[in-house]
């Protein structure tokens, strides 16, 4: 990685998703320019995408040679905890439906305040349960939010 | 109908006992985001969209837009007791306010600010009472290129204003333009992009986009580092500035009002922007420039009228052109949309209720912003003392509750997810997701504009520059895109803000 920065990485990504993006629209057809097609806006975005991110990888690639290197994106940060933080949330996107919504915010909640900076255990069972009971209490008594009821309905 | 007529049926509406409690609601919780720093007005009123479906179109956007300005307000609390800013349009604030704080002096320094806030935000209302009026019966004479141009402006100006080189704000520009054509194909009804996945059939929703990108993605730079906040140990004697402080910095207020608006106007422009303008307008028109970043109470008042002034002007492209000046209207257009309406130039003749409404409820809730904020700054600093691993999961929950409810579906939460995650990433590989936002929603009109432009001419992409006002604003987004040509120009927006835009 260190060959390249940070910009040339994201360039050479940014050409990837363009040319993606633009071969996807062809099969939706482009249409005359009278008439433009489904396709026809997505694949203008595409050829976009892959001209600005050109243009960018041209730009870093002159920086390089002059001595912009890879600046590290995660030194010196607790790396770990947006780690912990995203896969809470992918967990509860993926268990709200089954285990109930009470049920996956009390352990949501208690995970991330005993994980992420953690906190004395009575205060990770008294905020997990609480925030839930009150989240419920207005999102779904008050407010009429249907939140997702488990196989213990609620 | 005349002015006064108009503002007449605006109290009217403002004053029904359930929208002054709307926009109470709107301004306190505005204020709470402003205080809060990580939690901005974007992703606060994303989080709360959901909860005005099952009120009045009406009493929906005067809590919106309470919330809006609002935060403007509470954003400068955190800037000069804790040196954080609430949010970015206060982060010039931090420079005087902070050592004002520090001196000793951090009541005249939350008084000015609070005072300058109500005077801006009062004018800046009544700026958008005299224009918008004419501007809507002007934009009735807009056809499909001229918004098609239009929106190409306001897409040029806000990557030519955004940080960072520019092919990155136009790259996210151009997948926000992609992001938005994901769904239905509103011309021929066949679906793009959409992986069989029902949800999608709708778009990409910009509620989940937003706070994903704002929400989620700010809580996960957050986490990065121990956040340890010190509020400054001071007594608040008493917040009423002297009558020094008002000859020092009533100017200030009144250039600031002035910047503010017309930049808040411009679609792209907004409250950032402008509070960077007015304090640096000050520092250039002060006789003492050096003493700028000691504590000069004008460097406060400037940049606080500025930003409030913003909120007044922002309104203006929405509610007489259906376009967003920035991520907060975007989120208001979707609002309206979803309430049934359709932002633009007959939307005051159609809804003079609901315009004239919203508008003098700016008027009350400005009101209400003094008499909240000065008696109850002691409590906003109790709750800046929660700490913020505590404040984390909430924010967190609130975003999934969010998501969730807008259809009850798990794929708008994983939208929401996957969007923080890559909020996450462009802001550690320096993209700024601002133009991405009005790209999403702007796509679909654009794309609608684009196409019918092209029937009309058939075929013809010269009708974007034959036709005078299309032309002119084609003009305008040539001339932003072709800045790096001009060695001088390019040096100017070399030395504007460096900062992030969460308006």
């Amino acid at each position: 990685m260190a060959k390249f920065n940070n910009d040339q990485v994201s360039g050479a990504i940014w050409i990837a998703v363009g040319i993606a993006v633009a071969l996807g629209s062809l099969r939706y057809g482009l249409g005359p320019l009278e008439s433009p097609g489904t396709g026809f806006l997505p694949f203008l975005a595409g050829c976009a995408i892959v001209l600005l991110a050109l243009i960018g990888l041209i730009q870093s690639t002159l920086k390089r040679r002059k001595g912009t290197g890879w600046t590290p994106i995660l030194q010196g940060v607790l790396w770990q905890k947006p780690l912990l933080v995203m896969a809470a949330l992918f967990a509860y996107a993926l268990l709200m439906k089954p285990l109930g919504f009470i049920l996956c915010t009390v352990l949501f909640i208690g995970f991330l305040l005993r994980t992420v900076e953690p906190q004395r255990w009575s205060v990770v069972i008294v905020g997990a349960i609480g925030t839930a009971l009150g989240a419920f209490a207005i999102f779904d008594v008050w407010l009429k939010a249907q939140l997702p009821q488990g196989p213990w309905g609620f | 109908m005349d002015y006064i007529q108009s503002i007449i049926l605006g109290f009217q509406v403002a004053l029904q006992w359930d929208n002054l409690l709307f926009c109470f609601i709107g301004v306190l919780i505005g204020t709470l985001v402003g205080v809060l720093p990580g939690l901005g007005p974007t992703a606060a009123i994303s989080l709360l969209l959901p909860t005005t479906f099952h009120v009045t179109p009406v009493s929906a956007i005067i809590m919106l837009a309470g919330i809006y300005y609002g935060a403007m307000y509470g954003g400068s609390t955190t800037s000069i007791l804790v040196n954080i800013p609430g949010e970015a349009a206060s982060v010039v604030t931090c420079l005087d306010g902070y050592q004002m704080a520090r001196k000793g002096r951090a009541g005249p320094a939350l008084g000015i600010s609070a005072f300058a806030s109500f005077i801006a935000g009062t004018m800046g209302v009544i700026g958008l009472m005299l224009i918008a009026p004419p501007l809507a019966e002007m934009a009735l004479k807009f056809g499909p290129p001229e918004y098609f141009s239009l929106m190409i402006m306001g897409l040029t100006i806000l990557t030519f204003l955004a940080s960072g080189p520019m092919w990155k704000a136009l790259l996210m520009a151009a997948f926000g333009l992609f992001l938005g054509s994901i769904g239905l194909d509103s011309m021929t009804a066949s679906a793009r992009f959409t992986m069989d996945i029902v949800e999608l059939s709708d778009g990409i929703g910009m509620v989940p986009a937003v706070m994903g990108l704002f929400g989620i993605a700010e809580v996960l730079l957050n986490v990065e580092h121990s956040i340890k906040r010190s509020v400054f140990e001071t007594k608040i004697l008493s917040l009423l500035p002297t009558l020094q402080d008002w000859k020092d910095s009533i100017w200030a207020i009144f250039r600031g009002t002035f910047i503010g608006f017309f930049l808040g106007v411009l679609p792209g422009g907004g409250a950032v922007i402008s509070s960077f303008v007015s304090y640096a307008v000050e520092k250039k028109v002060s006789g003492s420039p050096e003493k700028f970043g000691t504590g000069m109470i004008q460097g406060v008042a400037g940049p606080e009228a500025a930003n409030n002034a913003a909120t007044g002007g922002a309104f203006i492209p929405l509610l007489t052109l259906g376009i967003p000046a920035n991520s907060v209207m975007a989120i208001l257009l979707g609002a309206m949309m979803i309430h049934g309406m359709q932002p633009g130039p007959m939307l005051i003749q159609e809804q003079p209720g609901l315009f004239w409404g919203a508008v003098t409820s700016m008027y009350i809730g400005n009101a209400m912003l003094l008499i909240l904020n000065l008696p109850l700054i002691g409590l906003w600093v109790r709750i800046l003392k929660v700490p913020y691993p505590i404040l984390f999961p909430l924010i967190l929950l609130f975003c999934l509750i969010g998501a969730y409810s807008l259809n009850n579906s798990v794929i708008e939460v994983l939208i929401m997810v996957g969007f923080g995650l890559l909020g996450y990433l462009f802001k550690k590989f320096e993209y700024e997701a601002t133009p991405l936002i009005l790209a999403l929603v702007l796509g679909p009109m654009l794309e609608a504009a684009l196409r019918r432009s092209l029937l009309l001419s058939a075929g013809s992409p010269l009708i974007f520059v034959t036709r005078p006002i299309s032309g002119v604003l084609m003009l305008i987004s040539f001339i932003l895109l072709a800045y790096p040509l001009v060695p001088w120009l390019r040096r100017k927006r070399e030395i504007l803000p460096q900062v992030s835009d969460d308006e």
